[in-house]
């Protein structure tokens, strides 16, 4: 398997609203296709009726940005159930267990592979996720 | 390849304890494993281990190599490693037991300074081949 011969192609949310690399004319796309795998870019707590970033609860965050990465694989051909390595990124590492507690109900069997810390986010951003899937 | 992941059960020594409960160790996806994010265990007990930057990872590393050989792979097949320290002053302690590791060449690597979960120093994760 040589990478010359793995296809590259952009992939995009369903919902224009969550595409925020393109509305904010940031210097990246929402996602990579290569071969049978996704490479989705961060993604942060956006509403996805209006866009705007939603800055409430760390555990409606953690929602709002869950329910966006399943709607962004959703998009793409995969699903959370096909997600085989996950960052999730905190502004705060007091709220570990908080966002553990939501993270759960997306993932209740056979989790994938996780790393989860706490940095310095954009946006004032309470979490970010990042992930790799598999496309269906 | 498309198949759901699989999650390679690694009920041995190095998983226990490594990881958050809703994490899995080791995810095989196509010709890959990922493990998760690791915190330093004893490997016997799954209990946590909090010491100096060079012991984390010493075992952390330890236990890595167990959870890659659990998972049909090894440290000889790491593609790419990310090290995530409590702070970058550490970073010549982590180095000089990392270097002991893998053999030449060594994996891709990335380094940072985080805020860590539970006190913890060093937390460690890789891509590695299946076989």
């Amino acid at each position: 398997m040589t990478t010359d011969r793995l296809s590259r192609s952009v992939i995009e949310p369903a919902n224009p609203v969550l595409n925020v690399s393109r509305s904010a004319n940031l210097p990246h796309v929402p996602g990579i296709r290569i071969g049978d795998y996704l490479f989705l870019s961060g993604m942060g707590p956006i509403d996805p009726a209006t866009g705007e970033r939603r800055h409430g609860p760390i555990a409606e965050q953690v929602r709002t940005t869950l329910n966006n990465v399943k709607h962004m694989l959703e998009s793409a051909g995969s699903s959370l159930e096909r997600v085989v390595r996950i960052h999730v990124v905190l502004a705060d590492i007091a709220d570990m267990a908080e966002m553990d507690r939501i993270y759960r109900e997306f993932f209740p069997v056979d989790p994938p592979a996780r790393t989860a810390w706490s940095m310095q986010l954009r946006f004032g951003n309470g979490v970010e996720i990042e992930c790799v899937a598999l496309v269906k | 390849m498309s198949q759901p992941r699989k999650v390679v059960a690694v009920p041995g020594p190095g998983a226990k304890g490594s990881t958050a409960p809703h994490a899995s160790p080791a995810v095989r996806g196509g010709a890959f494993v990922f493990v998760s994010g690791l915190t330093a265990v004893d490997p016997a007990t799954g209990q946590a281990v909090r010491d100096t930057t060079a012991r984390e990872t010493q075992r952390i590393l330890e236990n890595l190599k167990l959870i890659l050989e659990g998972a049909g792979s090894s440290l000889d097949s790491v593609v790419k490693v990310n090290v995530l320290l409590h702070s970058m002053l550490e970073a010549p302690n982590m180095n000089e037991v990392y270097a002991h590791f893998f053999p030449e060449p060594p994996p891709a690597r990335t380094v940072c300074g985080a805020r860590l979960p539970d006190g913890v120093k060093v937390m460690i994760e890789c891509t590695a081949l299946a076989s």
